[in-house]
This record gives C-alpha cells, sequence and structure tokens, in this order.
C-alpha cells in the first residue's frame, strides 16, 4: 500500500471513528429548546401539518439550514432526521479539515487535524443537535480553505469562491459575519498577498450577491419578516449578560481539550520559515470570533464552533512537529510519533466525548450542550392524551418550545417579558395569567427542573398557579441520579399539571 | 451551571402528591353495558334562544332565507317588514315567550306574526329579527365546525321554559303549565326513574344550588327562584323526599369533582343558573363556562366515551323561520341551537334530522334498554344517529374561544422564501465548483509543508 492509500484509508477510519461518536445514541435524548426552534421552523417551512402552525417561520436567524431541513422533514417529519443532517454537516467539516490543514502543514498534519475534530467533544456535541453552527462552521472552514488556497497559488477565482462561500456562512447563522473580520485582518497582515483592489470589490460583490436571499425573503415575505427581524435586531441589542466572563475558558475549554489546546499553541508557534501565511490566516480565524464572543454580553456554549477546525488545524500541526520517528525497539519498525500521539490524544479525547454524549444533566441543563432528557417523553405525553388545541403554561420558553414540538400543543412560557424590549420578539408572553387560566384559555400548567433551576422565582409563581387553580399532576418524567452517597436517587425533572377555573 | 436546589424540588414534589391523592367520591363503576360505545350522556340545557337567532348565518345550515323580510304587522302589509340584523353590542331584552306569543308568532304556520305579537305586548318586536354570529358566539361557531350542528332540534312544547324542562325529563307536559306552582308537578315517571331501575347512574348539576330552595318556597306573586323554573326535580315529591334520589341533585362544582375522579354518572343533566345566555344576560359568559365544561370533560377519562349536547330550553321570543312541526297540542315549539360532542361525531357536520328534548331520552333509552316514558319519546329520533361508532373515537379537540377558521396564518408564500435561498446557494456552489474545476485542470491542489 502506497503513502496516499494509507492516507486515504486513515482519513476514512478518522471519518467511520467521528460518524460513530455523532450517531451513537443519538435519538436518546429528545431535542433541547434551540432545536425543537429550528425544526420547527422547518416544518413551518415545509407546512408539516400541526407543528405549521405552531411555530413561526420567522425568527431570528437567515434560513438556509432551516430550508435544508423543511426538505428533510417533508420526507421524514422526525427529530432524528434533523439531527443525521447535523451529524452529515459535522463528517464534512471534519473532512474539510482534513484538506485545510494537509493545504496549510501536509498530509501527516490533516490527518491530525481531521482526527482531533472527529473526536473532539465540543465539535461533537454541537454537530449531533440540530443547530445552525455546525453548518455555519462548515461552510466557514471552506472559506478557510478557499483563503488558504488563494495565498498559496494568488489566484482571483479562489478569493471570489471564499467570497460566495462567507455568504453561506453568514446565511448559516448571521453571527458568522465577524469572519469578514477576520478575512480583513489576514490580508491586512500579509501584504506579501498585493491584493488587487477589484478583486477584493469583485469577491465582496460574490459574498453580497450569495447572501441578499436574506434580506430578499424578509422583504418579500412582507411585513411579518421585516418587523420580526427588526425586533430581535432590537432585543439582541439589549439583553442582558446571561454568563459570567470566564464562562468559555471554563466552558468550552474543556469542551475543546486542554491538551488540544496546547498543541494548537504550538502550531501558532512554529518557526515563520515553516508557517508563512498560515500562522497569520488560522491565528486571525480564531483571534477574531474568540474576541468578539468574550465581549459581547450574551454568550452560548456552541458558539465559538467557528474556531474549532482552526484549533484543530494548528494543534495537527503542532502534533506534527514531534520527532518523525519514535523508536521503540531497534529490531522492528520504529512507530510515527505524531501518529501514536495523535491516537493517544484522540483516544482520550473521545472517551471524553463518549461520556459527554451519554453524561445528562442532574436536572441541569445548558443551552447547546444536547438534549432535555424527559423534554420528549413529556410532549409526546401530551400529543397521546390532552385534547388537540390545548394551551400549556410553562416557566420559561425553552421548555414551552420543547413541548410544542413534540406534544403539537401551544405553549407559553410564563418569565417571558411583556416588555418587548426584554423579550425574543418570537415569544408571546403570557399577560395575565390568571385571566387566562380563569377563562380556561390555558388548560395545563408545566413545572420542570431545568427551567426551575434558572429562576426560583417563575419556579414558585407556576407551582402557585398549579395549586391555585386546582392542579392535579397527570403525568411525571422523572430521572435517576446517584446521590452523594452512591444511592441512586428517583426525582423528577417534569410534572405536567391539569387546571381548571 | 447550578445544581438544582432541594429547595425547589420539594415543593413541587409535595404539590405533586397533594393533589394526586386528593380524595374524591365514590361512584359506582358498575352501570349496565350500553348498546354504544357512549357510556357518558351530558345535556347542558342553556337559556331562551332560536336556531336562527345564533346560527341563522351560519354556512351550510338552513338559516335565514334569501330575501327574508317578516312583515311588522302581518294583518297590514302595508306597515312595512324588517330584515334580520346584526345585533353586535346593542342592549337587548328579555323578549316574551309564553304560549300566546308562541302561538300569536307561530300564526298558523305562517311564521309571520313575531314582529307583531311583540309589539302587542309593547315591546320592541323589531328585536326578535335580531341575530347574533361568528363575532358574538365564536367558540359556538368553532363547536359547529368541529362537531355536529343540529338544524332541525325543536323545543318540545309550543311554550316556556317550565314545560320544556318537564319535557326534556318526563318526555311529557307535566301538569300542562309553563310555570312551577305551589302545588308542584304531578308523579310521572321521569327518565332518572328509569335509569334507577337499572342501576344506572345519573346526577342533576345546577350551578349555585341552594338545596333548601324547592317549589314550596314559591310566592304568589313573586319572583321565581331561577333552579325552580328550571330544575323540574324539584317540583316533584318524590325526588324531594327521598335521600338517595334527592342527593343525586348537586351543586355543578360535583361535576368537575366527578370528571376528576373518574365518577362521572352515565346521565349527567347541567342546569347553568348565573351565565345560562338568558336574555338579556352575556353571551360571553355563558360560552366560558360551556367551554370549562367541555374542556373538562375533554380532560377526563370520561371523554373517550361520551356524548355532550349542548341545547336551549324555548325560543326566547326570537325569530325563526322553520315551522315547527305539530305532532299534539303542545308541540313541537320553534327551533333551538343544538351542538353535539362527542369523540363519535363527525367533524362539521351540519345534521337536519328532526329531533327535540326528547330525542335525548330516546338517545338513552336505546343506550340502555329502557322503557319509553311517553309516546313522544317513544316515536322521536335519538341525537345518536348523528354519532358514527365506525369511526376511531376522536382525539379531544379543544376549540379555541376567538372565531377559528382553519390554520389563521398561512404565512408568507414559502416558495418566495425557498426560492431566493435555493438561488444564492447555488451561486455560491456554482463558483466554488468552477474554481476547483479550473485547479484540476492545472494539476490539483498542493500539498503543504511538513513542519
Amino acid at each position: 500500500m502506497d503513502e496516499a492509500a494509507r492516507h486515504r484509508v486513515a482519513l476514512a477510519a478518522i471519518l467511520a471513528l467521528g460518524g460513530l461518536l455523532r450517531l451513537v445514541h443519538l435519538g436518546a435524548i429528545g431535542l433541547n429548546s434551540d432545536e425543537a426552534v429550528y425544526l420547527g421552523q422547518a416544518a413551518a417551512l415545509a407546512r408539516v401539518p400541526q407543528l405549521a402552525d405552531l411555530f413561526p417561520i420567522f425568527r431570528a436567524h437567515p434560513l438556509l439550514v432551516q430550508s435544508l431541513l423543511a426538505i428533510v422533514m417533508r420526507l421524514a417529519p422526525v427529530d432524528i432526521a434533523g439531527r443525521l443532517l447535523a451529524v452529515a454537516f459535522g463528517l464534512a467539516t471534519v473532512w474539510l479539515t482534513y484538506q485545510t490543514g494537509r493545504l496549510l502543514y501536509g498530509r501527516t498534519a490533516g490527518l491530525a487535524a481531521g482526527l482531533l475534530l472527529a473526536v473532539m467533544p465540543y465539535h461533537v456535541v454541537v454537530t449531533r443537535q440540530v443547530l445552525l453552527d455546525g453548518p455555519m462552521t462548515l461552510f466557514a472552514t471552506l472559506s478557510l480553505y478557499l483563503l488558504a488556497r488563494f495565498a498559496i497559488d494568488r489566484r482571483p477565482r479562489w478569493l471570489y469562491a471564499a467570497g460566495a462561500s462567507l455568504g453561506l456562512t453568514v446565511l448559516s447563522k448571521e453571527t458568522g459575519i465577524v469572519l469578514l473580520a477576520a478575512v480583513y485582518a489576514f490580508l491586512a497582515l500579509t501584504p506579501s498577498l498585493r491584493l488587487r483592489l477589484r478583486d477584493l470589490l469583485l469577491a465582496t460583490a460574490t459574498m453580497a450577491l450569495v447572501l441578499a436571499p436574506y434580506p430578499l425573503s424578509l422583504a418579500l415575505a412582507g411585513n411579518l419578516g421585516t418587523s420580526r427581524s427588526q425586533q430581535y435586531l432590537v432585543w439582541q441589542l439589549s439583553r442582558r449578560p446571561n454568563h459570567e466572563w470566564d464562562f468559555y475558558p471554563t466552558a468550552v475549554g474543556p469542551a475543546i481539550g486542554l491538551l488540544v489546546l496546547l498543541l494548537a499553541v504550538i502550531g501558532l508557534l512554529l518557526p515563520r520559515r515553516q508557517s508563512g501565511f498560515q500562522r497569520t490566516l488560522l491565528a486571525a480565524w480564531i483571534t477574531v470570533p474568540l474576541v468578539f464572543f468574550q465581549l459581547w454580553p450574551v454568550k452560548g456554549f456552541h458558539y465559538l464552533l467557528l474556531i474549532a477546525p482552526p484549533v484543530a488545524i494548528l494543534a495537527g500541526a503542532g502534533l506534527a512537529q514531534l520527532p518523525p520517528r519514535l523508536s521503540l525497539d531497534a529490531q522492528r519498525r520504529p512507530l510515527p510519533a505524531a501518529a501514536l500521539a495523535a491516537v493517544l490524544l484522540a483516544g482520550w479525547l473521545g472517551v471524553h466525548a463518549y461520556q459527554a454524549i451519554l453524561g445528562p444533566s442532574q436536572g441541569r441543563f445548558l443551552a447547546g450542550s444536547g438534549g432535555v432528557p424527559g423534554g420528549r417523553e413529556a410532549g409526546l405525553w401530551l400529543a397521546d392524551n390532552s385534547p388537540q388545541g390545548s394551551t400549556l403554561m410553562t416557566i420559561g420558553p425553552s421548555m414551552a418550545n420543547i413541548l410544542q414540538f413534540y406534544g403539537q400543543r401551544r405553549a407559553l412560557g410564563l418569565s417571558v417579558s411583556p416588555n418587548p424590549l426584554h423579550r425574543n420578539p418570537a415569544y408571546q408572553p403570557v399577560r395575565n395569567p390568571d385571566f387566562e387560566l380563569r377563562t380556561g384559555e390555558i388548560q395545563y400548567v408545566v413545572w420542570d427542573a431545568y427551567s426551575a433551576n434558572r429562576s426560583s422565582f417563575f419556579s414558585e409563581k407556576i407551582q402557585a398557579y398549579a395549586n391555585r387553580y386546582h392542579g392535579r399532576a397527570v403525568h411525571t418524567e422523572t430521572m435517576t441520579f446517584t446521590s452523594p452517597s452512591g444511592e441512586p436517587v428517583t426525582q423528577p425533572v417534569i410534572i405536567i399539571y391539569e387546571v381548571r377555573p | 451551571m447550578k445544581r438544582l436546589s432541594a429547595g425547589l424540588l420539594a415543593p413541587a414534589i409535595l404539590l405533586a402528591v397533594l393533589v394526586t391523592t386528593a380524595p374524591g367520591d365514590a361512584q359506582t363503576g358498575s352501570d349496565p353495558e350500553p348498546n354504544t360505545p357512549i357510556r357518558h350522556v351530558i345535556l347542558l340545557m342553556q337559556e331562551n334562544h332560536t336556531f336562527d337567532n345564533y346560527f341563522g348565518t351560519y354556512p351550510g345550515a338552513d338559516g335565514f332565507p334569501p330575501g327574508l323580510c317578516v312583515p311588522i304587522d302581518p294583518n297590514d302589509p302595508g306597515d312595512g317588514c324588517v330584515e334580520p340584523f346584526h345585533i353586535g353590542e346593542q342592549p337587548i331584552q328579555d323578549l316574551d315567550h309564553s304560549r300566546r306569543t308562541h302561538r300569536l308568532m307561530y300564526n298558523e304556520g305562517r311564521m309571520n306574526g313575531f314582529i307583531h305579537a311583540l309589539n302587542q305586548l309593547n315591546q320592541n318586536g323589531e328585536l326578535a329579527m335580531g341575530y347574533y354570529d361568528d363575532r358574538d358566539l365564536p367558540y359556538y361557531w368553532n363547536l359547529a365546525d368541529e362537531y355536529v350542528l343540529f338544524d332541525r332540534f325543536f323545543s318540545s312544547a309550543a311554550a316556556g321554559s317550565f314545560m320544556n324542562h318537564v319535557y326534556s325529563v318526563t318526555g311529557g307536559p307535566g301538569a300542562g303549565r309553563d310555570r312551577p306552582t305551589l302545588d308542584g308537578l304531578p308523579d310521572d315517571p321521569t327518565i332518572f326513574d328509569r335509569l334507577e331501575e337499572r342501576g344506572i347512574s345519573w346526577k342533576f348539576y345546577i350551578q349555585n344550588y341552594d338545596p333548601e330552595v324547592n317549589y314550596h318556597d314559591l310566592v304568589e306573586g313573586a319572583p321565581r327562584p331561577p333552579q325552580v323554573e328550571w330544575v323540574p326535580l324539584l317540583s316533584l315529591d318524590r325526588y324531594l323526599q327521598t335521600p338517595e334520589l334527592f342527593a343525586k341533585i348537586t351543586d355543578l362544582d360535583e361535576y368537575f369533582d366527578d370528571l376528576r375522579n373518574d365518577t362521572l354518572p352515565a346521565f349527567s343533566y347541567i342546569k347553568v343558573v348565573g351565565a345560562s345566555e338568558h336574555p338579556p344576560g352575556s353571551l360571553l359568559a355563558g360560552q366560558r363556562i360551556t367551554r370549562s365544561l367541555l374542556q373538562a370533560l375533554m380532560q377526563s377519562e370520561a371523554w373517550s366515551s361520551s356524548a355532550f349536547l349542548i341545547t336551549y330550553d324555548d325560543w326566547g321570543g326570537w325569530y325563526d323561520h322553520v315551522p315547527p312541526p305539530q305532532i299534539d297540542e303542545q308541540g313541537l315549539g320553534f327551533r333551538v341551537p343544538a351542538l353535539l360532542i362527542s369523540p363519535y361525531a363527525p367533524r362539521g357536520v351540519v345534521d337536519s334530522t328532526t329531533l327535540d328534548y326528547t330525542s335525548v331520552l330516546k338517545f338513552l333509552e336505546e343506550n340502555w334498554d329502557l322503557d319509553p316514558l311517553t309516546e313522544r319519546d317513544a316515536l322521536a329520533n335519538s341525537i345518536g344517529q348523528a354519532l358514527d361508532y365506525e369511526q376511531e373515537p376522536r382525539q379531544a379537540v379543544i376549540v379555541p374561544s376567538q372565531r377559528y377558521l382553519g390554520p389563521a396564518e398561512q404565512g408568507p408564500n414559502r416558495l418566495l422564501i425557498l426560492l431566493p435561498y435555493a438561488a444564492g446557494t447555488l451561486l455560491a456552489v456554482g463558483l466554488v465548483a468552477a474554481a476547483f474545476r479550473r485547479s484540476r485542470k492545472s494539476g490539483g491542489p498542493p500539498v503543504g509543508n511538513e513542519p
């Protein structure tokens, strides 16, 4: 087997491993709130009965991913179908990371980069979910690759293609626009590229053309689309911080892997003769999103996924720096040290990724980190046991989204602010819960441990309403945890109360 | 990320335990097997409206004929006529609905004496031509869209509330009087007697029920307590003096308890006193209480084997254009609105079978092999003929209290959204593919140097 064939086999093995980690137990836990929203939007686009009336098409983001999901929902309107598409995006990103690493640092670094991303807990966890960040990262990595091609052979067609790819990045999720600054930083810090203004303008125009569907579809959709987007912008700009400043270092850092980060630093510190423009390009691709999202008051576990591929590429380059052969036994063929280290590191990351897949939280939930145990089951119970047209009131909008998707019943979050400046414009506030309950507009009240953990105030409120309106617990979802003493403890995580005036 | 605190969880668990273990009345679950899947029949008797008054403009129903104009004085066509008009927010009054007024309005089948009859009593006769529609009755119209609307459901007697209520429980006119008196009612058998004989459970639920008030408390010339006017059992000594029977006349609150405890009887007769829609009462309040009664049923175990009939005890002085069949000296009376809600009800059907209150008795008799009470119920059509037992029992549908006309917001044209995205994506894919194609011609991608 020649070297190229060995690389192909290694790449196939990496993709298989990445696929395994992304597919194992994929449907074990139901959708979380964001996933339910995106699949709900897709269902609305595809006019899936029941769901189309419950989820508005226009919410916060552009609709490229939701449009693709709409095709999936048309063919198979089930949650797992959306997740399979997310996995496909994730694996495509692994492949592109390999290609980009190979382009920038050679085959070994490419393989190492692909392997690290394939098993990186952060990327595994996020690309198992129906989120926009997975597709956005795929197109961002494609843009990175195309920009690297441009830097290598200076042909403007790569720049135009990179512009188009960046357009798709932003069409997937508007936060991808921050990479424009990364491109600018790279071009500005790499004077040897001698960029022509005409090429830059054409690339920008290409990006604008690809991006045009976003404003165009809003305009064609009329007032509904544009007003919703304006409201969303106002809301985003006035949101209060939802996490402490150290959220990314403490939540995302370990999910990427501290060793991977260390290797990435080593890759970044490669001598200039070995790294050239690569260092600038990757550093810009990591630094700009990192700084932007660190400064942005609203933080999310999945927001930094953009930096996972360049971090993996730098780590791959760092790994490839290890001495070429590690001779364990003089009589036998020496092992390549980089390969051995990569396999060991990948094994360690893979175990962590698997633990992250298996490890539902004890009544806790971090947005973007996985599904919500019990949510699907509670929703399906409602679909089977509550009258059509029922309305529920939950503690917050997150559980409302999940129950609305699975239960196909309208769900309202009690904590949604009546002040339009303080709420996601897609959500409807319950302005007078007593009135709604007294007049029979709301028939079920739902308490859940995840939302209760976020707000004891609204948790107590929802229990008070259940009590006041003759609440009767008609369904309870429980989870079994291991107590500090090692004993299994079963606790309710979702309780559905039937209420009446 | 914080751990779930025990302080938050404990009250929830406690509440769950408390509310799931609430004690309830023990209702016998030993009713004989019915002949249909219907094990629970619920009759809600509201007050004083005609079919045309509520559903005269409902699409597909036998509503106002085109070009209708009812003469102000049928004996003097020169006086002009009045077309049906939407009442909306206009103030209304309790129009006279006595036997005499019924006769004048009926006018030997010409159905043209409505305005004149009221004018003779110094009432605003033109008001009889007023109607409501889905702006005023969104909930009932939504129910009609979802379940069965009867447009040939007549009041049993050409009279007012009391006699029609008597018909609804005995199949006959009682003493032939249209109001309760200090003499009480003759000891005719009632449908409840028939149910008792077969050991079948029943209850008469009354809103704001006062067990101390019955026909003995009537005072000549004084206003009659509504529960005596509308609950014939409170004029029957047998029911007042037999504790087992009297215990089954109960407050409406028990209806909700029975649903929760899965002890709803086989036959429930519901009389709402406060929100009965009796003019000039609030239609909104009536729809609200009906909604709460129905929703409680839909959320209960009883739903899957239930049939809930909403109807009205007399025409209330309002216009209706269909001459009621004259089957005996008492009636029938003018049409009243009637809706049948059941998991076996076909969706959005207008049923034109001739029915009256004794059609409910007929259904009970057929369902549990009971003997008829009178010739009326023996010959009546059953409301059960509207139910389709071959269809899978339908999941309950809580219809909204606002008018619902299918998916409210069809939303924007999907093509206008999807096409721009498809075009943008194709453009990008084309540009990237073109770049790779030209690259392949020139020898494929370079491979970076190993560091």
